[in-house]
């Protein structure tokens, strides 16, 4: 059955340092319940909201990114409704229809398929900057039932982008695609960090032919978008065929199960009282602040996918190295520095990985890879035949892995000599072959060099390289 | 009537020696005292001995010849929608009763840093929402000039409590002439300053596009003296104007020959009789000094009333939504949210905040919206135009109050009545320009007072005018009693 998806994208600017009209964090994770607020997030009375301009900044980078007409100036505007972690009982955000200007209008995301790896579009009707509410917990069954309700301020007024697109999408799979990516090019250009707990939330909207439009809320991964789109879409298609109707409503995504169901219906239609907000007058887009955000939003992850497919890398292994900001940075750097673009691209985006993934280090975080230099230095060695690719892999990455600032000569001298002695203990010890070998038997130095590779260990070595190390010694005697 | 001096003269006396700062606290402490029990101008005071050390700090620095500040020794009454750490602010309403503001405002922070010494808290109508200060969770505030009489509001406690001596100097807020108003009943002075030149950081909001903290006292030299120390650029407040340096104390002299003063017909006519002579006879005066009096007409100021309470009712709709006894003293609960937080506010808010708040929602309302708050945004920029086409020209001469201060009781009963108080003062707020407020003689014992009209920042102007006036009527420094 034929879909369309258009979603509604909530990601948190947790790069903006502030929350968006005060001075608390706007990383408020790990932190005690109630101990990063402020007069201003919590709404206290006399208290009033001084825009962020870090924040606006990165809002309008996304915006330029994904070529939206950008506004002369922008104006939030105030969204009432009662809820008891939204402490004014209000919203900050920038609704249109009342006298609101959003920061971006008119856009599109252009992101990869990745079994085709052809480039798809989005288009994006418009960009809101607007606070987070705080977060609330309820003993069981809800607001309405729940006996009390404990509440959380700390994520109250953290920067948010809402991104909402037209619907232009046509599958759950490719709702997931949009959304990684989308996530990924917001890395790029440093708005967010996708892996924080809570970092963005999906709301979608769904329709087959001949049905309904029906909202889907409460989308916490990307995963997720896929699994509740296509559960929608099959329940949908089930009452159709059932020669029944889909009605519109809003449905509720319910992670641990897997299924979405109906939200209460509402009794009265939702009335919101936008206003533009008074405390906030309307914030000039200048040309310096404009100039930042275009600079930032000239990173994106396809122009790196680019750069490196470009070197000649396959499609699959630019794309690994592309998913992890870093080390895209970190290949780019290394391939500047003169490594050869095929060994740093399997270091990369292959084996140093997962040796990461072997020692359980998080791969997004900078401090786990090593310096480019390094990859540099490892490239070197391959290129210049001092060392196979594997003996590389084998021999350095888990050491650099568990320790990514080693100097790599200090590991390359380590393992000369050790060959060495290696070597002249197995000599040593299998007399009767080398006396095999010396009377020219000479498949006795593939026993030898067996042997030698058995006592280096389990990883995996360059056998050639011993087999000219060990041909060399026996030479000697 | 008495005359005292004014707080700027009274630093001068301080900084000399010639007078005692902590006799003079106990001089304030005593009018308190005395007159409190019938005018209730105060919801909370401090203690009487905070404020007396406060004063034996001002006179030790002096003696021992530290600096001390601009506002040294000066005792100051601030409204009680006005955030204080040391005191409660409770905004007139049962729903912040009690609630101590983790903060000063802005203007506060300033004002003790010029080492003024505050006494209290003023009475006023609930949230700032009525013109008499009857509409208080803490009952009325009485007119020291006539205790049966309304001080005018919302800033009532304020003026009040200058016109008895229970303060030198006193912080009201003005949304549509809750400040100016109460000047003219109570025969002190007040100066709507321009939208942005002072912080509302810590001013509890009421309608934020349309109101100011503003500077309330004797005599016209003290409003610009307090104008000087509280105005200027706040980081904490957007709408902020970025001006700084203000020194309106010193403003020059005015060349009376080369001064314009237009009367606008809609902002004179319509006043009681003894209201309009009194007018017309100051601005005789001005003209056989050698000022221009012309009269213009501003047709679209019909509109001003109705453009100004559906501003106001809206952003007030709005900031008062944050009031569901969640995070404020809760006044029930039912064990229901819903139903919780409908019954604090049934509880919390009065008759008048309620039905301010409903009609508010109702202009903001979807199919409204446009016919009411979207429509008096547009007038409210007409007006604005058309005052700033008059104010490049001229210093507008307006009415400041259409009666003499009513008895309690007298107009809450005809709510367009009330409003209609307003009718002269909502202007300045809509053009946010700024608008002096002074007396200008009595009738029967009751103050009369006038109002003057600027461009944006041309707070000197009217600082200059207002002296002048003070000198032709003699007007400055008057108590009751």
């Amino acid at each position: 059955m034929r879909a369309v998806i258009g979603l509604e994208i909530h990601v948190q600017i947790s790069e903006a340092g502030t929350k968006l009209f005060c001075d608390c964090r706007a990383d408020y994770r790990g932190l005690e319940p109630n101990t990063n607020v402020c007069p201003v997030c919590l709404g206290l009375p006399g208290a009033l909201p001084v825009v962020n301009r870090r924040a606006v900044e990165l809002a309008l980078a996304a915006s330029i990114a994904f070529k939206c007409s950008i506004p002369k100036y922008i104006v939030f505007t105030r969204k009432h409704y009662f809820y008891p972690d939204l402490p004014k009982n209000y919203q900050i955000s920038m609704f249109e229809r009342a006298g609101g200007i959003p920061i971006c209008k008119g856009g599109v995301v252009t992101f990869p398929d990745p079994s085709t790896w052809e480039w798809r579009e989005c288009r994006v009707r418009r960009i809101n900057i607007e606070e987070d509410p705080g977060r609330t917990e309820y003993e069981e069954g809800g607001i309405t039932r729940s006996p009390y309700a404990l509440v959380d301020y700390n994520r109250s007024g953290v920067p948010l982008l809402e991104i909402v697109t037209e619907p232009d999408l046509r599958s759950p799979r490719e709702a997931r695609s949009l959304v990684e990516y989308l996530m990924l090019t917001l890395e790029y250009l440093g708005v967010t960090n996708p892996r924080l707990e809570g970092v963005f939330r999906v709301d979608a909207n769904v329709s087959i032919e001949g049905g309904e439009r029906v909202e889907v809320k409460n989308i916490g991964s990307t995963l997720d978008v896929e699994k509740a789109l296509t559960y929608e879409i099959a329940r949908q298609t089930m009452i159709v065929k059932g020669g029944g109707r889909v009605e519109r409503e809003t449905r509720h995504w319910d992670a641990a199960r897997g299924v979405t169901r109906p939200l209460r219906h509402k009794e009265y239609e939702e009335e919101y009282l936008y206003f533009p907000d008074p405390d906030l007058p309307p914030i000039l887009l200048r040309d310096e602040m404009i100039e930042k955000a275009s600079k930032l939003a000239e990173e994106s992850p396809r122009k790196y996918f680019e750069m490196v497919t470009g070197m000649m890398i396959p499609k699959d292994l630019a794309w690994s190295i592309v998913t992890v900001k870093h080390s895209a940075l970190l290949f780019m750097k290394s391939v500047k520095l003169g490594a050869d673009p095929q060994v740093a691209a399997r270091i990369i985006a292959v084996d140093y990985k997962g040796e990461l993934r072997e020692l359980g280090r998080d791969p997004h975080d900078p401090r786990n890879w090593p310096p480019p230099e390094t990859i540099y230095a490892l490239s070197k060695l391959v290129t210049e035949n001092v060392y196979t690719y594997d003996a590389v892999k084998g021999l350095m990455l888990p050491k650099i892995a568990s320790n990514p600032t080693i100097d790599v000569s200090s590991i390359v001298l380590e393992k000369a000599e050790n060959l060495e002695s290696i070597i002249d203990e197995v000599l040593r010890a299998e007399e009767k072959a080398v006396k095999d070998y010396l009377s020219g038997k000479s498949q006795a130095l593939n026993y030898l060099v067996g042997a030698v590779i058995r006592k280096i260990g389990k990883r995996a070595v360059d056998p050639r390289a011993i087999r000219r190390a060990v041909e060399e010694r026996l030479r000697k005697t | 009537m008495r005359r005292v001096r004014g707080a700027w003269e009274l630093v001068r006396d301080f900084r000399e020696g010639v007078e005692d700062p902590v006799e003079h606290a106990y001089k304030v402490l005593g009018a308190i005292r005395a007159w409190e029990p019938r005018v209730n101008a105060f919801i909370s005071l401090e203690a009487p001995e905070l404020v007396v050390e406060a004063a034996e700090s001002v006179k030790r620095r002096i003696e021992s010849g530290e600096r001390v500040g601009r506002l040294a020794g000066v005792t100051v009454s601030v409204k009680d929608n006005i955030c204080t750490s040391f005191l409660p602010t409770t905004a007139g309403s049962r729903m912040l009763d009690p609630y101590i503001s983790p903060f000063n405002a802005t203007v506060v922070e300033r004002l003790m840093a010029e080492d003024a010494i505050v006494v209290g808290k003023t009475n006023l109508d609930e949230f700032a929402m009525g013109s008499t200060t009857e509409l208080s969770a803490f009952g009325p505030t009485r007119n020291p000039w006539d205790l049966s009489r309304v001080p005018g509001g919302s800033s009532g406690g304020s003026a009040a409590s200058l016109a008895y001596g229970g303060s030198d100097v006193s912080l009201g807020s003005d949304t549509g002439g809750s400040a100016r108003l109460p000047a003219a009943y109570t025969a002190t002075t007040s100066l709507k300053p321009t939208y942005g030149l002072v912080s509302r950081y810590g001013l509890i909001p009421y309608g934020n596009s349309l109101e100011q903290i503003s500077p309330m006292a004797r005599s016209v030299r003290d409003l610009a003296l307090l104008l000087d120390v509280m105005g200027g650029w706040d980081p904490m407040d957007s709408t902020s104007l970025k001006v700084g340096g203000l020194d309106t104390f010193n403003s020059p002299p005015l060349d009376v020959g080369k001064l314009k003063v237009c009367v606008v017909r809609e902002m004179a006519e319509g006043a009681d009789p003894i209201i309009e002579s009194a007018f017309w006879s100051i601005l005789e005066r001005l003209g056989s000094e050698g000022a221009e009096v012309v009269e213009v007409s501003v047709p679209i100021i019909s509109k001003a009333l109705p453009a100004y309470y559906t501003i106001a009712f809206s952003e007030a709709a709005s900031n008062l939504a944050r009031y569901d006894g969640v995070l404020y003293p809760a006044k029930g609960f039912s064990g229901v949210w819903e139903e919780f937080i409908a019954e604090s506010r049934m509880r919390g808010f009065g008759r008048e905040v309620k039905k301010r708040i409903l009609m508010g929602v109702y202009a903001l309302s979807e199919g409204y919206r446009d016919e009411y708050y979207i429509a008096a945004t547009k007038v409210r920029r007409v007006i604005r135009d058309e005052i700033l086409r008059v104010t490049r020209k001229c210093i507008i001469a307006a009415q400041a109050a259409p009666i003499l201060p009513p008895r309690l009781g007298e107009r809450l009963d005809d709510p367009l009545k009330l409003y209609a108080m307003d009718v002269y003062t909502v202007i300045a707020n809509l053009a946010g320009v700024p608008a002096l407020a002074q007396p200008i003689g009595f009738h029967s014992g009751l103050p009369i007072g006038i109002q003057w009209l600027a461009g944006p920042l041309e707070e000197g102007r009217l600082v200059s005018l207002g002296t002048l006036i003070e000198e032709l009527t003699g007007l400055s420094g008057v108590i009751a009693g």
